[in-house]
């Protein structure tokens, strides 16, 4: 029974734990995982996923959840490529030859745009946020499939391609927004305003309307904030792959949510930290890397993937059944937890 | 105590159960007769919930033994205690709301026909059987969600009693209820009581110890201080039982107050909820505000604080003509208002006593790079903490791991950390123990003292008229009377009168 009492400590400090393990383990398997080479690689796949995963978390601080991620990559990364790529043959582009900076411009609008329509119909109309960030995630990957017929769009000029292509010195530039962005987001979640509210408004929404916050208005702003950093994941995906096809992100909201998930962000809202979110996205990344390195099928990838999803779905339940739930229900299932304060 | 061979229905001797940290019972011995109303009383953290939790098999004990129905049982589960009618009826309604009182009494055991599919038309007529056996006026066929909380409540007692129970554990039944709906679920115990059902009562309220309850077990600290007659005692004597030391009645000094109102109330009316209400705040004065349960004193509240709609009429604060259209535009004028439900309104269980107290103060704590000022932050609340007597482990603490009492200080130190001119208590005392109740009434006294004009909105006139300078009593949506305390005419019983329209 002592050892309950450590469980709550222990599952919100796992994923490290869970990250030196995974890390002690491949290494042993492989000595080719513990590489220069490799290691830059993990963070390159970290680098997109990681920035959908904090955009995702924002959402999910809030106890809200943001779908239509992983189709605002490729719809926005769409976007970019065809504006900026030539015309006919292979390309596949408009042929207008739109600098790269106004392009990914038009992919940040179209990114805040796609943000401000899930926030106005969830907010607003009072639709619920699931269902209509799953039907933005259709709608968004129907767009793509029909402008392009299906078609690739290649031939990008490098200025477009320089954020997920080039190096400053010895770190490709993928590296360090990811973690520039991180930083960002940390001090955003714990020392402004903006973040408290955030946990505010998840932990319980109409404490935190009378308390002086405006849930809807911060709902609204944490899609803006998806929207945007799935356009910059778009933008870096795109110059990582160097061609954009219709189908660019699909399937990856599942890695995405298990990223954010896994490192310790609650779904029910008002839970979790970004830095544990990125332990998450770097506890993937390695166990992709790693399954790669000790050549395991990519047959078979998937269903490693979903296992890690339910683990992390196991942790997240877990916590809840481990911490002593809100005090109305509970009452009768619980000790009085914090002994001692009366 | 007594030596009679008379059978228990549940008898519990040396019950001993510790935490880690903490004994939370230490040699209890509980005493159950059939068709009694056995009061449990005690301060928050006294051991009445791990008390009730061993009854009902959720702990098991350390030591001691427990018999029930004079049969001695090894090892409680919540099998046994639920085999031996023993039931637990929650604060909150566990009933469906969106399914009729009929398929909430027959939840998972439905009768069907032949072929399997529900039969209403004997589902119906069996739930009706079974409410008019227990003399319960509820259409069977009506919406759970449409009935009141005491009837939820008599619903779910009544449940448990067609599941042949013969121990219903109540706890803080009445706190959510109106004050009339009290009368209502108090016959209704009564008369099952008479029917051999034993109650176990858990409250705060101790009046209601003295109108319902027939014997009494005091706990203070996870040890037994004894059992009584509820007869046999009054009320100073029970608090004195409950808290081991003689309580202070608190009773609040009369100020002087300049003429100048800080908040003006002129001809404001809003249909359905209030009328035509003309009202004056000044300056360190608490007015109180009372009434039965909508005759409008929340929703005047609610309205002055932007979580509902205010109405038509004139509001002025400081000469200044007033609205809010929400709450934060409400603390930004200095309003501030402290809501009846703590868990839904009040508080963010999960957070920790840190972000909940600088929550609605995050603007002020912002330096120009719109960074918090973490070190300003925290020392603006450790003052709030130190000053009214918050007691946690730390501010890092999850405010749903306070006691009640301290949860409710941690919300009037998020209201008092605004500043505001003009204080809004929805039942500021509501589901605190005894203890608390006093040191919140000083609190509010003291921030009274400071030029806040507060208005104290309660049911309990006794509690009002030991903190109040006036008592503004609303009916049906007017104002119907008003009293200077300190006036000859300014009694309990007159106010009360008042209320129920008189």
């Amino acid at each position: 029974m002592k050892f309950r009492r450590y469980i709550p400590v222990l599952l919100d400090n796992l994923i490290w734990i869970l990250l030196l393990g995974t890390v002690v383990l491949f290494s042993l398997l492989t000595d080719r995982f513990l590489t220069q080479t490799n290691i830059t690689n993990i963070f390159i796949h970290a680098a997109v996923l990681g920035i959908a995963a904090i955009g995702l978390s924002f959402t999910l601080l809030t106890g809200n959840f943001d779908l239509s991620i992983e189709s605002t990559i490729g719809f926005t990364a769409l976007i970019g490529a065809w504006l900026v790529a030539p015309a006919g043959g292979i390309a596949h582009g408009s042929g207008w030859n739109v600098p790269p900076i106004v392009a990914a411009l038009v992919m940040l609008l179209a990114g805040l745009g796609i943000g401000w329509i899930n926030g106005a119909l969830i907010t607003r109309a009072k639709m619920n946020n699931f269902i209509v960030t799953l039907a933005m995630l259709i709608i968004l990957r129907g767009i793509m499939l029909g402008f392009t017929q299906g078609e690739t769009i290649a031939q990008l000029p490098a200025g477009f391609k320089a954020l997920g292509h080039d190096k400053v010195g010895a770190f490709p530039l993928l590296v360090i927004t990811l973690l520039a962005a991180f930083l960002i987001a940390h001090i955003v979640t714990t020392y402004r305003r903006l973040g408290r509210d955030l946990y505010a408004v998840g932990g319980n929404s109409a404490a935190a309307l009378a308390s002086g916050i405006n849930p809807d208005k911060r709902i609204r702003q944490v899609y803006l904030i998806s929207g945007a950093l799935a356009a910059l994941a778009g933008l870096m995906m795109a110059g990582r792959l160097g061609v954009v096809v219709p189908s660019l992100g699909e399937g990856m909201i599942f890695e995405v949510f298990a990223a954010g998930v896994i490192g310790g962000i609650s779904l029910q809202g008002g839970r979790g930290t970004m830095i544990g979110a990125l332990g998450g996205v770097l506890l993937l990344s390695t166990i992709n890397s790693g399954l790669n390195l000790m050549r395991v099928s990519s047959f078979w990838i998937m269903t490693v993937r979903g296992m890690v999803i339910l683990a992390a779905m196991f942790i997240d339940a877990q916590k809840v059944r481990y911490r002593v739930p809100t005090p109305t229900t509970a009452k009768i299932k619980t000790a009085a937890p914090a002994p001692a304060t009366d | 105590m007594d030596t009679t061979t008379e059978t228990y229905v549940v008898e519990m001797h040396d019950i001993v159960k510790t935490f880690p940290g903490v004994r939370a019972l230490d040699h209890v011995d509980f005493r159950l007769r059939p068709g009694e109303i056995h009061s449990l009383v005690g301060k928050n953290g006294a051991g009445k919930s791990t008390l009730m939790n061993i009854v009902t098999g959720i702990y098991q004990p350390d030591e001691g033994q427990i018999w029930i129905g004079g049969e001695r049982i090894e090892t409680m589960t919540t099998a046994i205690a639920k085999g031996a009618g023993i039931a637990y009826v929650h604060q909150h309604s566990q009933l469906v709301p969106a399914l009729s009182v009929a398929e909430n009494l027959f939840c998972g055991n439905q009768p069907t026909n032949g072929a399997g599919f529900v039969n209403w038309r004997r589902m119906n007529r069996e739930a009706g059987e079974r409410l008019e056996r227990v003399g319960l006026e509820i259409d069977p066929k009506s919406k759970v969600e449409g009935l009141s909380v005491a009837e939820k409540q008599m619903i779910e007692i009544a449940n448990a009693m067609f599941a042949a129970a013969r121990v219903i554990i109540l706890d803080e039944a009445t706190a959510p209820l109106p004050k009339n709906e009290v009368d209502m679920l108090f016959d209704f115990v009564r008369r099952q009581r008479d029917q051999g059902v034993a109650f176990i009562y858990i409250s705060h309220y101790l009046e209601e110890v003295f109108e319902v309850c027939d014997t009494v077990t005091v706990l203070r600290d996870g040890q037994l201080v004894g059992d009584y007659q509820v007869s046999s005692l009054d009320m100073p004597e029970l608090i004195r039982l409950i808290s081991g030391a003689k309580l202070e009645r608190f009773k609040r000094e009369r100020v002087e107050l300049d003429g100048k109102p800080v908040l003006e109330i002129k001809g404001l009316s809003r249909p359905g909820a209030y009328y035509d209400v003309n009202l004056e705040f000044k300056a360190g004065e608490i007015v109180g505000l009372t009434g039965l349960e909508g005759c409008g004193k929340a929703m005047l509240a609610r309205g002055l604080y932007g979580l509902e709609p205010l109405g038509e009429g004139e509001v002025w604060l400081e000469g200044q003509p007033y609205q809010a259209k929400m709450p934060d535009e409400a603390l930004d004028k200095g309003v501030a208002y402290l809501p009846r439900d703590r868990h839904g309104l009040g508080i963010v269980g999960i957070r920790s006593v840190l972000e909940n107290i600088s929550l609605s103060i995050l603007e002020k704590l912002t330096n120009g790079l719109g960074l918090l000022r973490t070190r300003t932050e925290r020392q603006h609340v450790r003052h709030y903490v130190d000053t009214l007597g918050i007691i946690t482990p730390g501010l890092r603490q999850p405010v749903e791991f306070l006691s009640g009492g301290n949860q409710q200080k941690v919300v009037f130190a998020k209201l008092a950390g605004t500043e505001p001119k003009v204080l809004l208590l929805d039942e500021p005392t509501q589901g605190v123990d005894v203890q608390a109740k006093i040191e919140i009434m000083k609190i509010v006294d003291e921030m009274s003292r400071q030029g806040v004009a507060v208005a104290f909105i309660s049911e309990d006139i006794r509690e009002m008229a030991d903190v109040c300078d006036r008592i503004v009593v609303m009916y049906d949506g007017a104002v119907t009377a008003e009293f200077h305390m300190g006036d000859p005419d300014a009694t309990v019983e007159k106010i009360l009168h008042a209320v129920e329209g008189g």
